[in-house]
């Protein structure tokens, strides 16, 4: 009996693999069916005389900031000097209790205004003042309660007075170029493209002067490589295959462009959780595929932001957890998505891939770790199969890696020392002893918190605040 | 007494006879001739020499001005009424002995004209070059006071656009210094104090208008002039530009040539 479970156990595990192997080499083939296209656009664009033309439509950037004292100031002035025509920045200032709100009102003596007409497109808490000063006239400050990061969000958008928004994290570096980058693909499709994803890219180890990645190097520590060989792998192979089928299912919190129309039709961003990133793009697939209405969420590769992550395992643990809490949220809220015809590519690829492939994983890998113990005790094995299969699954797994290495070199050629490349192969293999078991641990645990808070969510979207800024206030 | 300099001297700098000169016995008048011509044959300065020689001119001087490619004729003791007779004169009998020779000529006598410096030198062999009549041009005192070139301040992000405009400004006879971002260029606005300021709005350090604006605030002696370079076309942001009292706006793609008449408008 038991000998039959695990034989059908390991028959589903083969056939598990292979079909996540599958649709991995699916989407990394998507992504190198579109790189030179991207390489193109990149190098033959003229963004500098796009970046002076009145013809580009306008952006309101918003800023969600909470205790971010230390680093504000700087950031606001490298967001302020971006290459576009015409664009605003807004910082929420969610309730902040340091002094973030005054250091901003001390360096660009800031003042109330009087009437700052705020529509109410989205229900946020009531806003305490908008901050302005002629001088600067493309910036602004809300003051408000806190209520976490979705609903200073929904602050700003209530605020803003362009078509187009961009959420930026407060603790990342825009390039100068990355909006209008940004723009020049909205402006290709304009009628259907709803949301844009930039490019995320770890800072750490890079040389920044005045709001400018001066060189770029890998960062030294190990988790910070870590995370640098895991966002190339997510962004330049998988992200850029999704959404060359348009089954792109997270733009990036950190930066992202939107349709200030169809956030607020979709109710703009949900408040309460983590993974409010991941939430507004699936509901406004959800949106557009009820109303059947045209439409395309994309990927920008040549957009990139910069950000500092996490470089100590305590907060790094921390911000997965969250992922995970977040991730499964949003699963548990659009399941009726999955294998529903109507849903197309979203329904029938990505939310299935995202449940069984993304949320399910860990719980794969531990069944498949007891089974392995069982298949030892009743003698069911032999060693060599067992490396060998494990063989293929490192083998596939490392391809992965350096496919996304080869993208990345095809297009934007920024690891220009041999040494680079090196280290990046290097831990792209060293993944595999360790950390992946380790994100697969925290994911887990983001999966207990949430079973475990079910009722306490203001409580842990504060804390969770709390811990999102500890990295950036090192940085 | 030499009347031309020998081969060695030459690469010594034309100013330095002028200003040896000058030292040796300050105050004295003497008048000064440039003297350019765009397809000038070799044995032109000879020829200029025997000319005046022929004349009787008791100790004048020739050299040739390396850097503009012109002759300059230093004529001590006279006034600018005898200066500019014998300016028409060489001009007559330099074409008569030389067909198809267009020399244009500035000329000036010092001290009635003001006082004789490098920079008034400089003027004048640039003034000949790239005069377009060929009437002889009397150097006059107003001019000198305002063509005394400024002091420009090149601030824009791109290496290969500074150096392009500070070699033409240079050409113009212009000073110039650069500035690769607005907080570098607040500085240098500060202690260099330039006369001039041809600024990007797209900086790195600072946003586009404030840094107008701080400009307009800075406590210097002289505010300076601000002209925009830009691709910035959005007639908000040029409007504004304006409020905060820029000179000039331009934006980019730009004609060279459109830029160095609205640069020198707003010297005079």
């Amino acid at each position: 009996m038991l000998r039959d479970i695990l034989l059908i156990y390991g028959m589903l595990a083969v056939y598990y693999v292979m079909t996540v192997n599958l649709i991995y080499f699916s989407i990394l083939a998507c992504s190198f069916r579109s790189i030179m296209t991207v390489f193109r656009r990149a190098a033959f664009s003229k963004y500098n005389t796009l970046s002076g033309s009145e013809l580009v439509p306008s952006v309101s950037l918003l800023v969600p900031a909470y205790n971010e004292e230390v680093t504000i100031i700087e950031n606001v002035k490298c967001l302020l000097t971006l290459n576009y025509p015409t664009y605003e920045v807004i910082v929420i200032n969610d309730g902040s209790p340091d002094n973030t709100l005054g250091v901003l009102c001390k360096e660009f003596e800031l003042e109330p205004m009087e009437s700052p007409g705020l529509r109410n497109a989205i229900d946020c808490e009531q806003v305490k003042a908008v901050y302005h000063n002629p001088k600067y006239p493309h910036l602004y400050v809300i003051d408000k309660p806190n209520g976490g990061k979705a609903d200073s969000l929904n602050a700003g958008i209530n605020l803003s007075h362009y078509p187009l928004i961009s959420s930026i994290d407060a603790d990342s570096l825009l390039e100068k170029d990355a909006l209008i980058r940004m723009a020049r693909m909205y402006m290709e499709n304009p009628e259907e493209t709803v949301a844009i994803g930039g490019d995320v890219r770890i800072a750490n180890g890079c040389v920044i002067e005045n709001g400018q990645v001066k060189s770029f190097s890998l960062p030294r520590k190990m988790w910070p490589m870590f995370q640098a060989v895991e966002y190339l792998k997510a962004f330049l192979g998988g992200r850029i295959g999704w959404s060359s089928i348009n089954g792109l299912i997270i733009v990036s919190g950190a930066f992202g462009m939107f349709r200030k129309d169809y956030v607020i039709a979709v109710g703009g961003y949900r408040g309460g959780y983590p993974g409010e990133d991941m939430n507004i793009i699936i509901k406004l697939h959800r949106y557009m595929l009820e109303n059947k209405l045209p439409y395309k969420v994309a990927f920008c590769p040549e957009a990139v932001c910069w950000t500092q992550a996490p470089d100590t395992y305590h907060i790094l643990s921390n911000q997965r957890k969250r992922w995970g809490r977040g991730n499964l949220k949003n699963m548990l809220e659009n399941y009726d998505m999955a294998f529903n015809p109507k849903y197309k590519v979203m329904g029938l690829l990505t939310m299935p891939y995202n449940i069984i492939f993304e949320a399910l994983n860990p719980y794969f890998k531990l069944t498949g770790l007891i089974a392995l113990i069982g298949y030892a005790m009743l003698d069911m094995t032999h060693w060599k199969i067992l490396a060998v299969f494990w063989a293929v699954n490192f083998v596939s797994g490392y391809l992965f890696s350096i496919g996304a290495f080869v993208l990345e070199e095809l297009a934007f050629k920024r690891f220009n020392r041999l040494a680079d490349l090196c280290k990046m192969l290097g831990f792209a293999a060293l993944k595999f002893f360790g950390y992946s078991q380790l994100g697969a641990l925290w994911r887990v645990q983001g999966h207990i918190q949430y079973l475990r808070n079910n009722n306490s969510w203001g409580a842990m979207t504060r804390q969770s605040w709390k811990e999102e800024s500890k990295p950036a206030k090192q940085a | 007494m030499p009347h031309t300099i020998t081969a060695a001297e030459e690469h010594e700098d034309h100013l330095h006879h002028a200003e040896d000169k000058l030292r040796k016995s300050p105050g004295a008048r003497f008048g000064l001739m440039y003297i350019y011509a765009a397809n000038a044959p070799s044995y032109l300065e000879s020829q200029i020499v025997s000319l005046l020689e022929t004349k009787g001119d008791a100790d004048f001087e020739v050299w040739r001005d390396s850097e503009t490619g012109c002759l300059a004729v230093m004529l001590p003791g006279l006034a600018l009424d005898q200066v500019h007779f014998r300016g028409l004169l060489l001009k007559q009998q330099l074409q008569e002995r030389i067909s198809d020779l267009h020399p244009h000529i500035t000329l000036a006598s010092f001290p009635e004209q003001g006082e004789p410096d490098e920079e008034v030198f400089r003027q004048m062999a640039n003034l000949s070059r790239t005069s377009l009549s060929e009437d002889i041009h009397i150097f006059t005192k107003v001019e000198t006071e305002h063509s005394a070139p400024g002091r420009i301040l090149v601030v824009d992000n791109d290496a290969g656009m500074r150096e392009f405009l500070q070699i033409r400004l240079r050409m113009h006879g212009y000073e110039t210094r650069e500035a690769e971002d607005g907080l570098a260029a607040l500085e240098l606005i500060e202690t260099w104090q330039p006369d001039l300021v041809l600024t990007e709005l797209n900086l790195y350090g600072i946003d586009g208008l404030p840094y107008i604006h701080q400009i307009r605030q800075l406590k210097v002696k002289e505010p300076p002039k601000i002209v925009v370079l830009t691709e910035q076309r959005v007639e908000q942001t040029i409007s504004r530009c304006f409020e905060y009292g820029v000179n000039d706006y331009m934006t980019k793609p730009f004609s060279p040539v459109e830029l160095d008449a609205r640069i020198r408008r707003c010297f005079y």
